[in-house]
């Protein structure tokens, strides 16, 4: 249960509240899941008047401040096709218009479209700390960490690189339905290419960071082939796995 | 802590605790539009604008909402009529949700019109794709989506200026149309999302909203009956009035909070709440030591219970994860749950039984060991058994003899819940005679009324149930789930109790549709006749055996009564019919629209293709060579009648070849059945179309036993209360049983003023299942209206007698019509004028009547249903395109709330076909609590639906209905599960059909 509400108007101030460990304190975004019922005791950091709600594009990357909404980032205009797919399988409407981007990848689990195609687009978190320099995180890096309390950061802002193809597939048992699998690649223009599955597990994979698409469908294929639980089995996860990976790095070049 | 909020202008500086949600806050203070839905913010219930875009103030802080503008529903308009103050009348969107048909339980309505309003205020000429988008996040479980979809696109018409004419009060679409070959699906392999090409605004609106329907001559004269009239309910609703059960506040009520089991099965060795009780704000806290114990049935049916009595209103054994181990009352929510917490409980740990195959195996758990469980007929709980049936009609295994080819097959189908959007919710208080209140969201209010009395040691004379707007039932409230909780609280506490659940607990701890195993056994002969059908069902009842019988039978009644055989078999069929109906546990099935129906088709639907596929029969013809036909006896009418006598009925009416005719018409099918160039997608070469029917039927009713009762009040201005014990659970049940009262006494339905439901003013009724209300109730109502007419034509001829320059009129050559009582010289005297005059002016009486209604036949319904698919041969992905059902229900009362109907069932259907089933671990621990996992339809993802009506005259009921409600979840499944066989060939024998199924199909 949350039992404190905090709202910072400075990131310095956000930090100095987030340092604190009795109750913890945790950021709040959106709140889309923080705000669910929970057992625990805590308090929240609510991030809004940090302004962090922008989103800037340099050529180069993107860089997508903590607070913009899923719908903002839609509503941009700078995002590709498959990233919008992504994003509208990520929630519905109205969930799009709380959740925040940062929110989104920390509540991440398997299942989320969206943390699985920014991590095919190697996206890195800004991290700002108390009372040391910021420091800029790989998703990669971050996700496997995501339930661990870091107390004194905050995620400040996410980029993305900005010349990136991008594609995404994926298999539910209806359109709106979460995935069982589904698959997302990014290619650079030097070629450099990056896979990543999601559909099952406590957090998407990165299946391929190479030089090109090269062995990306058997990589899928080995990375979900322990991928069973309730909803599939891992024989036709990773079967399928390879399968979308052929189909998003077909579309690659198209 | 506290804030300032700005809700609608207005500003309110409130208290608040830092975990509250805007939902509950923005409540408190009286905005009653936003609802309770779900706690993970994916039912849109809870909806507020925050600076003009839509919100999920349930998962939101109110605390988070501080400094921005919260706009609620209260904000847009108003009712047009104020008396003498000016009205500014209804917003366009409110407007456009009336007159659509949008709106049926009411519940989703203002979240779904606040989502459009952010559109249009954003885009004023949106496409259908945008419109379907803005909506997806709220869920609907009633509509199908499809009026609320054209509400907006008309809104958005009426917002830019465009001059749309009325679409009440217009007739349905002529008898004739023209069918096409159907549209070309979209199959690029992505779903059409935000991109929809279709035309926007109101060009083809009508045809969207009203069906297709071919008229019955009888109704040609009528005036009311037959027309597409805006719901009674729909401008309270469509305001967001506080209609529901949780809006009505007493002041000084505790929140009710159970305690539910986190084993499968286990008996509760020790449990002492006394910490709980020390907890502050916590006013009562029952265990099983506290309860008197008293055996009943949880099934809301007629006397007696055709089931067994197996439930306790809290035991000393749980039988579920989610069973019931205590109950809390305390003055909030927190402190309830944090009472939970503090009872200290110990368990024995059973060993549960899981899997339905291992309940009837000797040495096997005794779920129901307690000694005084009440038998019902054939159920012995030492077996777990709840109920067996054993139907043999005619000669089976002579049938068999008689045939060519046997056909064998197992089949299974899924636990799916019925997913209201408003939680089971209920309000319990001492009224000032000392009688229990019952206010409750229930389909069976005087049914609640009757069972609760022992339960909770009160005569039923002291016990009063108000059944206010209901949001959404499908069966899941045709029980008393939770009423006894809220009650004996209130008799711990004397106070007013509220229990709503959460939609956890709708998962863990109601009802669903009962799973099954199915064999299914055919004989047929060279050409093509059915010679013998033989079925065994081995259904899970769960944890309980409420509707365990009368479920189970329905699925042989019903699903094993269409396909009678040809020749000499329509004679005499041979058909057979067995079930064992046992315990398992998990939570209690129930009843879920379609009452065991739906699993009876998937089996014989999908047996039926193989047949027809292996034997090279065309699918269709097979079909009608077989069904049933009008003339022939109902074979099932002969042998059961749920638990009861049975009585014979012969079929009288049954348009099913029209049915399928115009289905086959309106999905193309000549064009695209056996083409193997239209199963193609261009450019997809993993991609195969297919195309898959099911023909089905239901009942009307439980003849010899549903009985519903009507009153008809006249006042003083010529308007009439109706008073009805029906149940309108969305359905719009209120309106066309005012629409047939209308006709009657030739006025306009807003001179009807409905009022249901509450056992201490409306007369009795069954209450609202078994496809019965429009029959049933609406018989009821003729009655009484007729009664009522008589004497109105009476009263006329006194007044029209008292001037001697005319030749004296007798009463029965008074019609009435048009709010007056006409002779046939022409004169006419209006029931206003009647009305003074028989309450104030000469022989005062009160005009009124009481009519009731049982019906000794139960007219089945009948319908095709078509289903076009896309299937990903490599991955086995479905996405279903098209749905068309063609279906005679006898005349159509309204065709806007008919169809409403047909399309919300056919996307229930929807989901069992493809998304929606309850699993469970190894330890009865389930996989689905919470609408992320069981997924059920979004605005955005939805085939087009198609509702053709081919109307009948069932002379069995004056105005000659049939019923509607509950056929529409019959054929989805098969149809989708026959349509993938036909795309590619995968047979899939358990829905939903999932991706893996289908993939794994392929490759074996």
């Amino acid at each position: 249960m949350i039992i404190e509400y905090h709202r910072p108007q400075t990131v310095e101030e956000a930090l100095a509240l987030l340092a604190r460990s009795q109750p913890v304190a945790v950021p709040l975004g959106g709140g889309t899941v923080l705000n669910q019922p929970s057992e625990k005791d805590f308090a929240v950091v609510d991030l809004q008047s940090l302004d962090l709600g922008t989103i800037a594009q340099d050529g180069r990357e993107m860089t997508l401040g903590a607070t913009v909404t899923l719908q903002n980032l839609l509503d941009s205009g700078e995002v590709s096709p498959a990233l919008a797919r992504a994003i509208r399988h990520e929630a519905a409407y109205n969930l799009r218009q709380m959740a925040t981007v940062a929110g989104s990848l920390v509540a991440a689990d398997g299942r989320s479209p969206f943390a699985t195609v920014m991590l095919a687009l190697d996206a890195h978190l800004s991290m700002a700390r108390h009372e040391s320099d910021a420091k800029k995180v790989p998703l990669g890096e971050f996700l496997p960490l995501q339930s661990e309390h870091v107390p004194e950061s905050l995620i400040t802002s996410v980029a993305i690189p900005s010349q990136t193809q991008l594609t995404y597939h994926y298999v539910a048992r209806s359109p709106a339905d979460l995935p069982i699998v589904c698959a997302a690649v990014a290619q650079w223009p030097s070629g450099r290419t990056r896979v990543a599955l999601g559909g099952h597990g406590e957090i998407p994979l990165l299946v391929l960071d190479g030089r090109s698409p090269d062995g990306a469908e058997k990589a899928a294929r080995s990375a979900y082939s322990q991928a069973g639980d309730q909803w599939a089995s891992a024989e036709y996860r990773s079967d399928v796995a390879d399968t979308l990976v052929r189909r998003c790095v077909q579309e690659l070049g198209e | 802590m506290i804030i300032n909020l700005r809700i609608n202008n207005n500003q309110h500086e409130i208290e608040i605790s830092p975990g509250d949600s805007l939902l509950k806050v923005v409540r408190s203070l009286g905005y009653h539009s936003i609802k309770f839905g779900d706690e993970h913010g994916l039912t849109g219930s809870d909806t507020v604008l925050m600076d003009g875009v839509p919100v999920n103030a349930g998962i939101m802080l109110a605390a988070q909402a501080e400094g921005h503008k919260i706009v609620t529903l209260e904000a847009l308009g108003e009712h047009p009529e104020q008396g003498w103050k000016e009205s500014q009348g209804l917003h366009p969107l409110q407007e456009a949700f009336v007159e659509t048909g949008a709106i049926q339980c009411g519940y989703c309505t203002p979240g779904q019109i606040l989502a459009a309003k952010e559109l249009l205020d954003r885009k004023p000429n949106p496409t259908e794709g945008e419109v379907r988008d803005a909506l997806s996040g709220v869920l609907c479980r009633c509509t199908g989506y499809k009026k609320p979809v054209q509400a907006v696109l008309r809104a958005a018409a009426v917002l830019r200026g465009e001059d749309l004419p009325p679409l009440a009060g217009t007739m349905p679409a002529p008898p004739e149309w023209t069918a096409g070959p159907g549209e070309p699906s979209s199959t690029d392999g992505e779903w059409p999302v935000g991109s929809d090409p279709s035309p926007a605004g109101a060009v083809d609106l009508f045809q969207k909203v009203m069906p297709k329907i071919s008229l019955a001559t009888e109704s040609d004269a009528w005036q009311q009956v037959g027309k597409p009239e805006p719901k009674v309910d729909a401008v309270k609703l469509t305001q967001g009035k506080p209609a529901f059960v949780a809006d009505y506040e007493k002041r000084d009520t505790l929140i009710a909070k159970i305690l539910h089991s986190p084993h499968a099965h286990a008996r509760i060795t020790h449990i002492d709440a006394s910490k709980a009780r020390e907890l502050p704000g916590v006013a009562a806290v029952l265990t099983h030591k506290d309860l008197p114990r008293v055996a009943y049935s949880t099934a809301g049916q007629s006397d007696p219970i055709p089931g067994p009595l197996d439930c306790f209103s809290l035991d000393n054994k749980v039988r579920f994860v989610g069973d019931r181990v205590a109950f809390v009352a305390a003055e909030t929510a927190e402190i309830a749950e944090e009472a939970l917490g503090l009872i200290d409980v110990e368990y024995e740990i059973l060993e549960p039984i899981l899997d339905v195959r291992e309940a009837m195996k000797p040495g096997a758990p005794i779920i129901h060991d307690e000694p005084d469980y009440v038998d019902f007929a054939d159920s012995d709980p030492e077996r777990n058994l709840a109920a067996e049936i054993r139907i043999d009609i005619g000669d089976v295994e002579a049938g068999f003899a008689e045939a060519d080819r046997i056909f064998e097959h197992e089949y299974v189908v899924p636990k799916v819940q019925q997913a209201h959007i408003e939680p089971h919710v209920v309000l319990t208080y001492w009224d000032e005679d000392d009688r229990m209140v019952i206010r409750t969201s229930t389909q069976v209010p005087f049914h609640v009324r009757r069972m609760i009395a022992p339960v909770l040691g009160l005569p039923v004379k002291r016990i009063r149930v108000i059944k206010p707007r209901i949001g959404g039932g499908f069966g899941g409230k045709q029980e008393m789930l939770i009423e006894d909780v809220a009650a004996h609280l209130t008799i711990a506490t004397g106070r007013p109790v509220l229990c709503e659940y959460t939609r956890e607990e709708e998962f863990i701890a109601s009802r669903s549709r009962h799973p099954m195993r199915v064999r299914l056994k055919t004989g047929v002969k060279e050409d093509g006749t059915i010679t013998a059908n033989s079925m065994y069902a081995l259904s899970d009842t769960g944890a309980n055996g409420a509707h365990a019988l009368t479920v189970t039978g329905n699925t042989g009644h019903k699903s094993m009564a269409l396909y009678v055989g040809d020749g000499p078999y329509r004679e005499s069929p041979n058909i057979r019919f067995y079930a064992d109906i046992v315990y398992t546990n998990t939570p209690p099935s129930g009843a879920y629209r379609g009452y065991g129906v739906p699993q009876g088709y998937w089996p014989v639907e999908r047996q039926i293709e193989t047949i027809v596929q292996e034997l090279g029969f065309d699918p269709l013809e097979f079909r009608l060579k077989n069904t049933l036909r009008a003339g022939e006896l109902h074979p099932f009418s002969t042998a059961w009648s749920e638990g009861r006598e049975p009585v014979p009925e012969t079929i009288v009416t049954n348009e099913l070849p029209e049915c399928v005719q115009q289905g086959k018409a309106a999905i193309g099918w000549d064009q695209k059945y056996g083409d193997e160039d239209w199963q193609q997608v261009p450019g997809q070469p993993h991609l195969r179309q297919g195309i898959g029917v099911a023909t089905i039927m239901q009942g009307t009713a439980i003849p010899y036993l549903d009985m519903g009762g009507a009153s008809l009040k006249l006042n003083d201005d010529g308007s009439f209360n109706l008073l009805i014990g029906a149940t309108d659970l969305g359905t719009g049940s209120d309106t066309v049983l005012a629409q047939m009262a209308a006709e009657v006494l030739g006025v306009n339905v807003d001179d009807i003023i409905v009022y249901s439901s509450d056992t201490d003013f409306t007369p009795f009724d069954k209450g609202a299942y078994a496809s019965s209300t429009t029959y049933i109730s609406g018989g009821a109502v003729v009655d009484a209206a007729e009664k009522v007419a008589g004497r109105l034509k009476e009263r006329a001829v006194m007044l029209l007698n008292e001037v001697e320059l005319f030749d004296p009129v007798e009463a029965e050559e008074i019609e009435l019509r048009q709010g007056q009582a006409v002779s046939p010289d022409g004169r006419a005297v209006s029931l206003a004028k009647i009305a003074l005059h028989s309450l104030h002016h000469a022989d005062q009486e009160q005009i009124m009547a009481v009519g009731s209604y049982m019906s000794p036949v139960s007219p089945p319904p009948f319908a095709a249903q078509f289903a076009e698919v896309t299937v990903d041969v490599e991955t086995g992905q479905l996405v279903v395109d098209r749905l068309v059902m063609a279906v005679d229900a006898g005349v159509i009362v309204n065709p806007v709330t008919a169809s409403g109907q047909v399309e919300g069932g056919m996307v229930q259907a929807l989901g069992y076909a493809v998304s929606e089933e309850m699993v469970y671990d190894d330890e009865g621990h389930p996989r689905e609590v919470d609408f992320r996992d069981y997924h059920i339809f979004r605005a955005d993802e939805m085939p087009e639906l198609e509702v053709i009506f081919v109307e009948v005259f069932e002379p069995s009921h004056p105005f000659g209905v049939k019923a509607v409600a509950e056929i529409p979840m019959n054929g989805v499944a098969p149809a989708v599960g026959n349509a993938v066989f036909n795309a590619c060939g995968a047979a899939i024998s358990d829905n939903p059909v999932t991706p893996e199924k289908v993939w794994r199909a392929l490759r074996s």
